[in-house]
């Protein structure tokens, strides 16, 4: 039996992909919290039909003659972060990470992955109840 | 999971550069009346440090480290202390361009900003926990 075949599973993977890739990017504007002239970004909010329509398209350059310079391989981001336009506030040195609002995105983060996991062993349990029987 | 994994190396960067900076700190504080010992000699100048953002390529993050720690041209303060060896002709000490409530604000920024990279890797670790949870 292929789990991923459940839709339910194959999107609590995606959104838990989400969660985690939104935590490494929190993680960055908390480390640099200090850094003149950052400005904090965030992962794009969590669209699940654009989930499914979008495919894995990740084009890199072909080269055609061995002394060709290939293009930059980028990195497989499976979600696409984007610096937040209007900062809450900018200090002085042109920082525009607001930790307070950080914190409260890893809060949030948190939380839904707690959810997610939850709801993962539930279904999980619900489907060995199936296959079990009662007792 | 990866990538939570690679939270921890993030926070941990911002947790270092927040102690050197705290090192900075402290050795300002430390040097606040470090006088000259003639009167051509200068006092202790204080130090900035500054931080950059910096892609780091073995694990293809951008991770924060220290850009330098260069030193605070502003002017130094005066004292009238005639009796000083440093004392100039009209009896006047130069003394250092610390000022200890300015590095008191930044001591408490450096400790809030260590403390948020901290909870972040809690944070972490806690949902790494409950991935490994549904295991069982």
């Amino acid at each position: 039996m292929d789990l991923e075949k459940l839709s339910l599973f194959s999107a609590v993977k995606t959104r838990m992909k989400w969660l985690t890739q939104r935590q490494e990017v929190l993680a960055q504007n908390v480390a640099n919290a200090d850094t003149p002239r950052y400005r904090a970004s965030d992962l794009k909010p969590f669209n699940f039909r654009e989930i499914l329509r979008q495919e894995k398209i990740q084009i890199n350059m072909d080269v055609t003659n061995a002394s060709h310079e290939p293009g930059r391989r980028k990195r497989v981001r499976d979600f696409a972060s984007e610096v937040e336009r209007n900062p809450f506030e900018t200090s002085p040195n042109g920082n525009a990470v607001v930790l307070e609002e950080q914190m409260a995105k890893v809060n949030e983060t948190h939380t839904k992955h707690k959810l997610v996991t939850q709801l993962y062993k539930k279904h999980l349990s619900m489907i060995s109840m199936a296959v079990r029987g009662p007792n | 999971m990866d990538d939570l994994l690679k939270t921890f190396q993030i926070s941990s960067a911002g947790m270092r550069v927040q102690g050197s900076r705290l090192k900075v700190i402290s050795q300002n504080i430390a040097n606040a009346e470090s006088l000259a010992q003639d009167p051509n000699g200068k006092p202790y100048r204080r130090q900035i440090i500054t931080f950059k953002n910096e892609l780091d390529r073995a694990v293809g993050l951008d991770t924060v480290r220290v850009r330098n720690v260069r030193p605070d041209m502003s002017d130094f303060g005066k004292r009238f202390q005639p009796n000083h060896p440093a004392a100039d002709a009209d009896g006047y000490v130069l003394t250092p361009n610390v000022s200890t409530l300015t590095e008191m604000t930044d001591m408490r920024e450096a400790q809030r900003s260590y403390e948020a990279n901290l909870s972040i890797i809690k944070s972490s670790r806690s949902m790494l926990m409950s991935t490994i949870d549904v295991l069982r």
